[in-house]
Order: C-alpha cells, then structure tokens, then sequence
C-alpha cells in the first residue's frame, strides 16, 4: 500500500515538473504601453463595445479565466472588442501567460505597468477585474475578482442589448 | 473573494439538510444504515471537485502545475462529469444499499439543486435573456428586462421536491423516487437553459442524457413491477 502511495506522488511530482517548462514566447511581441486616453479612443474608433479584462502574470485566479475570456472573444468577434490589459508584471511574464493561456485569442493586450489607466477606469489595484465598456468609451460596469461564464455572458449580452 | 458562491452553497446545505430532516421525521429513510447528510454532503464536495478538474483540463488548463487554481470554483465546473462524479461517489460510499439510499435522498437532492438556484440572490447572479414580461427584473443601472430564469429554476425545483415528499407518503418501487428526481433534475436544467446567456450554448446534452437515463430507469422499473404482478401495476 505504502508503496503504490509512493509510486503515485512520484508520478504526479514528475507530471508536475514536466508541466512547469518554460513557455516559447518568441513569436510574441512586446505588450505596447497602455493610456487613458489612447484606450478610450480607440474603443470609440472602432465603435464597438468593448470588454477590458485586467491582469498580471502572477495572479493565479487571471490564470483560472483566462480560458473562458479566450472563448468569449472568439465567439464575439466582430461585435465586441476584448482588451487584455496587463498590470503591475514584467513584459516577460506578461508575454509567457499570453503564450501559455491566451495564445490564439483574439484579444489586444496593453501594458499598464503602475495601473494608472486601471484607476482611471474607476478600478482598484486587485486583480483580475473587467471593465465593460459601450461603444462610446463609457464603463457601463465593472466586475471585480474571478468573472464566472453566466456573468460574462449576462454582461455581454447586456453590452450588446444596450448597443442594438 | 469567493464568498457569494459559498453562501449559495450554505443556502443548499441547508435547504437539503431540512428536506433530509422532514423525510426522516416522515420515516421515508428508515431503510438506510447511511449518515444521509454525509452521503450528500460528501458526493457534493466529490461533484464540485472533479467538475472543477474536467473544467480546468477542458480549457487547457494543468490542475498539477496550477494546484491552487482548482480552488477557485468561480473559473468554472462542468456540471455534467461533476452529477456523474456526485453519483458513483453516493454508489461508492453507499455501496450494498445503493437504491435504498439514492431514494432517500431524492427529495434532499431536488431541495439541494432549489436551494443553490435560490443562492442567485446572495450572488446577484439571478437574471436571464431579454425580456419583455410583466415581471421581468433588470439589473442595477440597466434598462433592460430580463428573466429571472434561477428564480424559475429554484421555484420549480422546490416545488417538484415538495411534490415528491408528498407521494413518498404512499410507498413507491425502489428507484422510482431516485430516477424521478433526476429527472426532474434535468428536465428543469433543460428547459431552463435556453433563458439563460451562455458561452457556447450551455451543457444541454448532458441534461438531455440525464433525463433519458431517468425515463429508461423509470421504463425499467416498471416493467419490472408489472412483470412481478403478472401484468398489473401496483405500488409494492
């Protein structure tokens, strides 16, 4: 018994370590610097909602949505706008969580390294939150922490309604 | 942090611990050697927690190199392998009286599922699709109606729980109190579901699996009966 208890936490040690390899982020560029006031406009340029995730690299809650925000930004394609906005990281790690989780998503990613734009938005310096915002730069609502699917889902629906 | 989502628990704990009580005053659970509150209590936490791991692993996510993420709930449960996972854990820990105490703890489970729905209050989470209906609601700061579909589902599910005590007061086959439930179960999942925004459509074939298993359990049980009396129905 002691043994097959021992044959499996050595297992799961060595599955682990394998997992933990470092991320290719050579294909990745740099995260270009976000403001206040470039963001705003350019969500009104494109005249589309728009939902503004913010996160960092370390934030191990970022990690357990990102999948669902890689979703809901292939699904909306075209009708809404996701931004990552990476806060308090390096440009490194930011580049090493795009790779690793949000790779293929098509969502624009700003570095905001003090947070300055986050508070601005009319957030607070824990993360992850999420901005939504209407098509004409306005925050409709905010969610702080981890962002569930139905809530997302309710909060763009909400985005879309509003616009239609 | 996940505090919303731990009240709505609370308000299922509670909600199937007094459906569990009134069955035991009522002598509906007489038949079980099984602490019934652990059994439930124990194929929830067993749900949730391999729900949560085929979630994580479903978006691309190791839960052995993201250990810590497996607590955080709100990223996500897959709710079909998690009533699966709920299930053979109540056949394991229960094992040699399994019908015995899936049936005693059909209503508990129904008042459990209402009672979570019902916890869309704590987490201001109880809206639905658009609509135009006399009693829709709407959200803080919004002007759009909406459904107040975990309200329906938590109503109906109370309801049909109610509905279920009450005709466990006349004996009932083994297993049609267990099937009825999870029937019950899906069919208010499935036709809820549509009223609810998803990403993706919902699991709405792991409802529609649920509620055929439980029509093919109750066929089962029937023809067993009949077979038994030599053609006639009757309550045993």
């Amino acid at each position: 018994m002691r043994l097959r208890i021992a044959a499996t936490a050595m297992l799961l040690t060595a599955v682990a370590a394998c997992g933990g390899s470092t991320t290719d982020t050579s294909d990745i560029a740099d995260l270009p610097p976000a403001s206040t006031a470039e963001l705003t406009v350019s969500i009104q340029a494109a005249g589309l909602p728009a939902v503004v995730n913010v996160w960092a690299s370390w934030c191990g809650p970022c990690r357990s949505e990102a999948p669902l925000l890689a979703t809901a930004a292939s699904q909306f394609e075209g009708s809404i706008n996701f931004i990552g906005l990476n806060t308090r990281d390096s440009q490194p790690n930011a580049k090493g969580f795009i790779a690793e989780f949000l790779a293929d998503a098509p969502i624009t990613h700003l570095f905001d390294r003090d947070g300055d734009v986050v508070i601005d938005f009319g957030g607070t310096s824990g993360v992850p939150l999420t901005f939504f915002v209407d098509g004409e730069g306005a925050v409709s609502t905010v969610h702080f922490g981890v962002i569930d699917e139905r809530t997302l889902a309710l909060a763009i629906d909400e985005l879309l309604q509003t616009a239609g | 942090m996940e505090f919303t989502l731990l009240f709505a628990v609370a308000i299922a704990f509670v909600a199937g611990s007094i459906a569990l009580r009134w069955e035991a005053a009522r002598g509906n659970a007489v038949d079980c050697a099984s602490d019934l509150q652990e059994v439930l209590l124990t194929a929830a936490i067993a749900g949730i927690f391999v729900g949560r791991l085929v979630s994580m692993v479903a978006s691309g996510v190791n839960p052995l190199t993201n250990l810590a993420d497996i607590l955080i709930v709100r990223g996500g449960v897959a709710t079909g392998p998690a009533t699966v996972a709920a299930l053979l854990t109540i056949a394991f820990v229960a094992r040699g009286e399994i019908i015995a105490v899936a049936d005693a703890l059909a209503v508990a489970s129904l008042a459990s599922l209402g009672g979570w729905h019902l916890g869309c209050l704590a987490r201001d989470a109880c809206l639905g699709t658009a609509s135009d209906l006399p009693w829709a609601m709407t959200q803080s700061g919004s002007s759009v109606g909406r459904h107040p579909i975990e309200l329906y589902a938590a109503a109906i599910l109370l309801m049909a729980a109610a509905a279920l005590a009450l005709r466990r007061k006349r004996p009932l086959p083994p297993g049609v109190a267990a099937a009825t439930a999870l029937g019950l179960a899906s069919a208010v999942r499935l036709a809820t579901e549509p009223l609810r925004p998803s990403l993706g459509g919902g699991p709405v074939w792991w409802y529609l699996t649920g509620l055929l298993g439980a029509i093919g359990a109750l066929l089962v049980i029937w023809r067993r009966a009949t077979a038994t009396t030599g053609g006639t129905r009757v309550d045993t």
